[in-house]
């Protein structure tokens, strides 16, 4: 019990505050807005980047940095929006997903500027309170993740939601009532990219040395997963994916689990394909995911 | 209102109308013509969701060819594509507020009351305003993608073959409420219809296209049916 409220514990709470933030925005993304992002660590890792760059390199204080790093994510995805956002679906999803794979890419081989495989730190905490500085932290990261929940429940009874899913569902059509589709797709996508961003810099004093294969594609497969099983179309969908997920696999498993040394190694591998596995049972049997409603029956 | 110069319009390689010259006032303007005589196409083509191939579009006396579908329907313009096209997934509370969304900088009192006007035109639609838009009826559908229209407080609304599908009780209801918001509203309408004896009853003026070519455009009271139906059969 002890251990569970300990400074790891917090630390790794922390950590599923972040994701479960990114899998809200996810499903912001992805059920209200309809843009397929399957490169959601690459903005995510842009931000991290951007705010370590800035703060360490030019000594910019956290709070500009923060904002900063999330404005430059919000410019890149700006730019990447006006060529994808035109496009299919599909087209999108390989456009984002590729653009993830170039922020890796450059994050290995830009070694004047991040120091390639190796990485870079020391990145600090905004303060100093001693044992109770990672408590705060997790508590700041929380407040923003609440405000961010109350941002997503209030956007789909808005006028605004309501502009988003005529466009997700009719696109030609919401043309024909007057708004500039286009604009406001790329004005959402930027926004909710520069959250993204914003969450990544935020993450960064925990991870407080950061290298290139902490943005792989491995943390995107996961956050859809997790916004699969919770349920696609629920606000709390991603919160209830990322317990069932990470919360599950990566904290209360290899915390509280007493597994053998010999199998330890196994446990990152046993978790994709337990994942894998969970996902195919829940598509079957819950297609809306746990918080979703269940598959209608067709009788005839 | 509106004036059509010479436009040739179509899909890819395909050229479906061929130099049109139209003039509509305000007015309701029946277009009418068999399957495949390039009704849908021009209505498109109008409010600017298929792009001209040659020829020019005013509307309220601007040049509007070059115009996407929200720049000409913010100067006035709703189309009503075929088959209605709602949002199913949305109430119908929530499809009429989308129509409405050109109203975002007015207040709250203001779209309340382009509301009651709506409901005053469809009174039916009242007991469904909270139900999901994908389980009403095809006249119902017809209703809501109409008031959602007039939410865009048009000048001129195009109706693309409203009432295919419905039923002769519907047809008969749906040609008197358009009727009624010509005459109430103010609101120029064109209508393209299979329902060519309909179509006479409440229109001004009746143009027949064939093949993607004005077969005749005349005012309705000069026009029979054998005039129309030669229209038909080519």
């Amino acid at each position: 019990m002890e251990q569970l409220f300990s400074g790891y514990m917090i630390y790794s709470l922390s950590f599923l505050l972040i994701f479960i933030a990114l899998a809200t925005i996810l499903h912001l993304q992805f059920s209200i807005g309809g843009i397929v992002n399957f490169g959601i660590v690459g903005f995510w890792g842009l931000g991290m980047y951007a705010f370590a760059l800035l703060n360490l390199k030019l000594n910019i204080p956290f709070v500009p940095a923060v904002l900063l790093a999330s404005a430059l994510t919000g410019i890149v995805s700006m730019a990447l929006g006006r060529i994808i956002l035109n496009l299919d679906d599909q087209a999108v999803l390989v456009g984002t997903l590729a653009f993830a794979t170039i922020i890796e890419y450059l994050a290995t081989t830009e070694k004047w500027l991040t120091n390639g495989v190796m990485g870079f730190g020391t990145i600090k905490f905004p303060f100093d309170l001693g044992a109770n500085t990672l408590f705060v932290y997790f508590l700041v990261v929380l407040v923003f993740l609440i405000l961010l929940m109350f941002y997503v429940s209030k956007i789909k009874t808005s006028p605004y939601g309501r502009l988003l899913l005529s466009i997700k569902d009719n696109e030609i059509l919401s043309q024909s009532l007057g708004k500039p589709t286009f604009r406001h797709k790329i004005i959402f996508f930027t926004v909710t990219c520069s959250l993204i961003g914003f969450f990544g810099a935020m993450t960064a004093p925990l991870y407080n040395y950061i290298f290139p294969r902490m943005i792989g594609p491995g943390i995107t497969f996961t956050i859809w997963i997790a916004l699969m099983l919770g349920g696609r179309k629920k606000l709390l969908g991603g919160f209830i994916g990322i317990l069932a997920t990470i919360g599950l696999f990566d904290y209360v498993i290899e915390t509280v689990v007493p597994i053998p040394t010999q199998y330890a190694e196994m446990v990152p591998n046993v978790k994709f394909a337990l994942y894998g596995l969970t996902l195919m049972l829940v598509l079957m049997f819950r297609p809306l995911g746990i918080l979703g409603d269940k598959k209608r029956e067709v009788k005839g | 209102m509106l004036k059509i110069n010479d436009i040739r319009s179509g899909y890819g390689d395909v050229t479906v109308l061929h130099g049109l010259n139209i003039e509509v006032k305000h007015e309701i303007y029946a277009i009418l013509g068999a399957n495949g005589a390039g009704k849908s196409t021009l209505m498109k083509t109008i409010a600017k969701v298929l792009p001209l191939k040659t020829g020019e579009v005013y509307f309220k006396d601007e040049n509007v060819s070059s115009f996407t579908p929200y720049q000409i329907a913010a100067r006035g313009l709703a189309f009503v594509p075929q088959e209605g096209q709602i949002f199913p997934k949305m109430t119908v509370l929530e499809n009429l507020s989308v129509g409405g969304l050109l109203l975002d900088k007015k207040s709250k009192k203001e779209k309340k009351e382009k509301m009651e006007e709506i409901f005053d035109v469809f009174p039916d639609i009242v007991q469904r305003l909270n139900q999901k838009a994908g389980s009403l009826s095809g006249g119902e559908v017809q209703m809501v993608a109409v008031g959602r229209a007039l939410m865009q407080n048009p000048s001129l609304i195009l109706l693309d073959e409203p009432t295919s599908g419905l039923s002769p009780k519907y047809v008969d209801n749906f040609f008197y409420k358009i009727k009624e918001i010509h005459e109430k509203k103010g609101v120029s309408v064109i209508i393209t219809e299979q329902n060519a004896a309909k179509a006479l009853e409440i229109a001004d003026k009746i143009m027949v296209l064939t093949l993607g070519k004005i077969h005749l455009i005349k005012d309705a009271k000069n026009v029979d049916m054998c005039m129309i139906k030669e229209g038909y059969r080519i």
